[in-house]
């Protein structure tokens, strides 16, 4: 048992990924000071990556392996054909971490007036192209990866939505407000999160992000803290 | 080894890559090397299609996720870090994650409908491969050791776990106190690890 004062017992139901995220977050600051909780995190962890095994095996089909490495190879393709190999992709998110965040303050007005400072590079027709958003939530990176008519966003050490959240990706086409998707993510414990955007990015000239309630929202209900411009 | 035959410019053939360890193949996988993806899909699709399965209770639903999740996979490949676990550990939480981004997309779960005359499990031992029976060996020690559980203990671990309900949630379904839907974890992954033979020096 955790018995420091400011231990509270929550070190199975983190393993679990059961803490509301505000909880984890301020769980994992609490390991970084506490031996006895790292040690019961480390404790539980093989115990709960045991826990897929207890699923029913099931074979998979020979339709899904065609799927899943097609669509590698598809990817590949794209990439070699841009002349954009994978790792130069990450080498360029890499460095896109190091840039300094924007304040929470300034949120609202930063989503606003960041889209100015994007780096769109174009591999052209037919290849990878890696657009790389404007984050102003405190931290994280982001960039959206257009290849063949298919877009993913790729955030990066991005904070959680909030507790009853979750992240909306959102489309803008012209001057209105921009369009819901059914592209609803959450992050990993380390702000990771990779999120396919649905239908194709025809006639759309920014793709947004904003925190809104499990289930997503019709219109959004905060400013946006991710924002990349296409055009 | 595969390292020597990079630099010598020969291709693997795929009978070579099969021999090399999870961990081995990431690294070609991070050069972008497809033929090594295939190997890793192939040991670990089954048991990542299982858990999708048994979270989201639809074979569609399940192979998306799975789709999904290797295709993140092979995109992030470089982000693999093994110091920080298994190559399975990471696919299987990728897995997971998939598998609750898709609830919330849904707004709700759908509704289960596994068939069991399919499942490795119901299949004669001589039907299936050396792997499979090892999985399904593995995957019967688990399930013993969660039956053996007190029920309100497997409970809240089942519904964190494949549910990924977070405890908050699990209370309000239960009608129980937060901190009694901690405990319940806790006491419940105590017994697991032991069950499972974990090193008990640790500190529980």
């Amino acid at each position: 048992m955790s018995e420091t004062g400011e231990c509270r017992g929550d070190a199975a139901a983190y393993v679990l990924g059961a803490l509301e995220p505000e909880e984890a977050e301020r769980f994992r600051a609490h390991l970084a000071s506490c031996v006895i909780c790292r040690d019961e995190v480390a404790a539980f962890q093989p115990a709960v990556e045991a826990l897929p095994m207890a699923a029913p095996a099931y074979p998979v089909s020979r339709a899904l392996r065609r799927r899943v490495l097609g669509a590698v190879r598809a990817d590949r393709r794209s990439a070699v054909g841009a002349n954009t190999a994978p790792r130069p992709a990450r080498s360029r998110f890499a460095r896109a971490r190091r840039q300094p965040a924007l304040a929470l303050g300034a949120l609202a007005f930063a989503a606003l007036v960041a889209v100015a400072a994007l780096a769109l590079s174009s591999a052209g027709s037919g290849g990878v192209r890696v657009v790389r958003a404007t984050v102003t939530s405190p931290t994280g990176s982001a960039q959206l990866r257009l290849s063949g008519g298919h877009a993913e966003l790729i955030v990066r050490d991005l904070p959680a939505p909030g507790a009853g959240r979750i992240y909306e990706v959102w489309l803008r086409r012209g001057p209105g407000a921009p369009s819901p998707t059914s592209a609803l993510f959450g992050v990993t414990s380390s702000g990771a999160g990779d999120v396919g955007l649905p239908g194709n990015l025809h006639g759309v000239s920014e793709v947004l992000v904003t925190p809104e309630p499990l289930g997503g929202s019709s219109a959004p209900s905060s400013p946006a803290v991710i924002v990349a411009r296409l055009t | 080894m595969y390292l020597d035959q990079r630099v010598l410019g020969i291709r693997l053939h795929s009978r070579d890559l099969r021999s090399l360890a999870d961990e081995d193949l990431m690294e070609l996988v991070r050069d972008g090397e497809a033929a090594a993806f295939d190997v890793i899909f192939d040991r670990h699709a089954g048991r990542a299609f299982a858990l999708a399965y048994r979270m989201c209770g639809r074979r569609a639903t399940a192979e998306d996720v799975v789709q999904e999740a290797f295709l993140s996979l092979w995109r992030s490949g470089g982000r693999y870090d093994p110091r920080r676990g298994s190559v399975r550990a990471w696919v299987l939480s990728v897995v997971r994650n998939r598998a609750i981004d898709s609830f919330r997309r849904e707004g709700t779960k759908e509704s289960r409908d596994v068939h069991d005359e399919l499942a490795v499990e119901r299949a004669p031992a001589e039907a299936l491969t050396h792997v499979e029976v090892e999985r399904r060996e593995e995957g019967r020690e688990v399930r013993d050791a969660l039956s053996r559980l007190p029920v309100e203990q497997r409970q809240v671990i089942e519904l964190a776990y494949f549910g990924g309900f977070t405890h908050t949630q699990i209370a309000e379904m239960l009608e129980l106190p937060p901190g009694t839907v901690k405990g319940r974890m806790r006491l419940g992954l105590t017994k697991l690890r032991l069950a499972l033979g974990e090193p008990s020096e640790a500190v529980l």
